[in-house]
């Protein structure tokens, strides 16, 4: 039992990981209408950022979270023009043409990771981010810093998103264009610039999801977005695509699954087994298990 | 068929708030507009009339900036619009209210009229309060999902989410399509409604007969062109429109 609760409260702070992957990623397919494969890929590349800032100022946290969040920012709004340029025609242009930019663009990163930082080798971020000792232990379980950091800026951050998906004015605009875009576009909705306000939301949400990260992980390598991205696609196939709230569930899951995989049977196996979860259900449920939203 | 036969015929009033001059427009190789001609002027409901295909929605999605003209001039109060963004051309003060209404079905009656003032959030208060006025039922509705609404109710929210860009000129595109017929008569009389209060309306129809007894003047649309044009008892008269489009 005390293995069993230990696992899922990883599980929790790793699914809380996935779930704002997994939203992020959906807002992108909602409202600019791209399916960014690689953006994982893109959180990772701010993880290096940090870790750069953060060597070149003496650990000095703040600096290196604002560079998180502002690097991942920028980065999304700078490869906007890039996918927009496919997407020109979007009435005839079959979306999956955006998905093969987004997998160049993260091969690319990937590579740039491993050949332009720290000589190729993983990074290791300092115990200030990481946080440290275990702030609980009872037996078994124990709670980390950087697990509570992960759920709680999770639900701060989720809250946050869909208060402004449901209370405010760009909010009603993605939900039109997720909804009918050649529709918002006729009750006079600006597109393109609906689509950039989505590209730098989804940066922001890639920036805290770049620093928990760092603070869960304690380290990160070149691999590491291209093993997460398939995670975050899957998951968002299995929640039925383009569908937020069945992201967050389907996210959260995926997380605890593999948590309590790695604590009962081996760390090896936790991805196949996730695997064929998903696979089974995706056989069952081909749409996913909350329904397509695109 | 004179392209140019429609300009014609017009009152004498200086300046259309909308006009059409010459305007083409194709998509691909077809022409769904050729060198098609119409004026709008303030205070006026004008029809096209045309079946299936002829190229009112063209028309009207054109003038919208929706589809931009391979040749010819479009300008709404004198300004040259054409290809101009959607929602610049909203903001200056031209809305569609689309065949289908166009309703976000997920979305509350409120968010959807929030949505016709996205370019206009100032004053969204004061046009909703409005709307309310004029179709209560919106405001008993207020918070319920658009989906459940009935077909009127629909259009009544579209009409409604288009007065919330507090706009100049109208256009309606085929409003009766898929109403009962009582309700199709609530909604030409909501649209002499606003006609008097002052907006401009370009409305297209199927239903010539109804659309007609309506409006001021209006246009007949034949695969792309316009064939006829005058005034809306002149051409209820009119043999040819009578045998075409009213089934006498």
């Amino acid at each position: 039992m005390e293995v069993f609760i230990a696992q899922v409260i990883n599980g929790i702070s790793l699914g809380s990981i996935y779930l704002l992957l997994v939203t992020g990623f959906n807002l992108l397919l909602l409202v600019a209408m791209i399916i960014h494969f690689a953006y994982p890929q893109v959180v990772v590349l701010s993880m290096y950022i940090i870790w750069l800032v953060l060597g070149y100022t003496g650990n000095n946290l703040l600096l290196g979270t604002l560079a998180g969040v502002a690097s991942s920012i920028l980065l999304n709004l700078i490869s906007a023009p890039l996918f927009q340029k496919v997407m020109e025609k979007r009435g005839e242009v079959d979306i999956n043409s955006t998905m093969v930019v987004s997998m160049g663009m993260g091969m690319i990163i990937t590579d740039v990771l491993s050949h332009g930082f720290n000589k190729g080798h993983p990074i290791a971020f300092p115990d200030t981010l990481a946080g440290g000792d275990a702030i609980v232990r009872i037996g078994l379980i124990s709670i980390l810093p950087g697990q509570v950091y992960a759920f709680g800026v999770g639900v701060v951050a989720v809250s946050a998103f869909f208060w402004l998906l449901y209370k405010t004015r760009p909010g009603r605009a993605f939900r039109a264009i997720a909804e009918d875009p050649s529709g918002a576009r006729l009750v006079g909705i600006p597109l393109l610039k609906t689509g950039l306000q989505s590209y730098a939301l989804s940066g922001l949400l890639g920036g805290l999801i770049a620093l928990l990260l760092a603070a869960l992980l304690g380290s990160a390598s070149s691999a590491l977005g291209e093993q997460v991205a398939i995670k975050v696609i899957a998951v968002s196939i299995i929640a039925g695509l383009g569908n937020l709230v069945g992201g967050l569930v389907v996210g959260l899951s995926l997380g605890i699954v593999e948590a309590v995989v790695q604590g009962y049977i081996s760390g090896t196996w936790s991805n196949v087994i996730a695997f064929v979860i998903m696979l089974v259900v995706i056989l069952a449920k081909p749409n996913g298990l909350f329904g397509l939203k695109i | 068929m004179e392209p140019n036969e429609a300009t014609t015929a017009q009152p004498t009033a200086p300046q259309p708030l909308l006009a059409l001059e010459n305007v083409t427009v194709s998509y691909g190789h077809v022409n769904a507009l050729k060198n098609a001609s119409i004026q709008v002027f303030k205070g006026e409901i004008v029809v096209l009339i045309g079946a299936n295909g002829a190229g009112k929605t063209t028309l009207l999605e054109t003038a919208l900036g929706i589809n931009t003209p391979v040749s010819g001039r479009i300008s709404f109060k004198g300004e040259p619009i054409g290809g101009v963004a959607v929602d610049r051309n909203v903001r200056a003060g031209v809305c569609l209210v689309p065949e289908g209404r166009g309703i976000f079905a997920s979305m509350s009656v409120l968010d959807n009229l929030l949505l016709g003032a996205h370019n206009n959030m100032k004053n969204a208060g004061k046009h909703r309060e409005r709307v309310y006025e004029w179709f209560p039922i919106l405001k008993k509705r207020e918070h319920q999902i658009a989906r459940t609404l009935s077909g009127g109710e629909r259009q009544m929210l579209a009409i409604g989410r288009a007065l919330m860009s507090s706009p100049e000129l109208i256009m309606v595109d085929e409003p009766s399509i898929g109403l009962a017929p009582i309700v199709v008569n609530d909604i030409f009389s909501i649209i002499r409604m606003l006609n008097q209060e002052g907006y401009t309306i370009l409305l297209s129809e199927q239903n010539a007969n109804k659309a007609l007894k309506c409006a001021h003047r209006g246009y007949v649309l034949e695969t792309g062109t316009v064939a006829l044009s005058g005034t809306a008892t002149h051409l209820l008269n009119d043999p040819g429109v009578r045998e075409a489009y009213l089934g006498a």
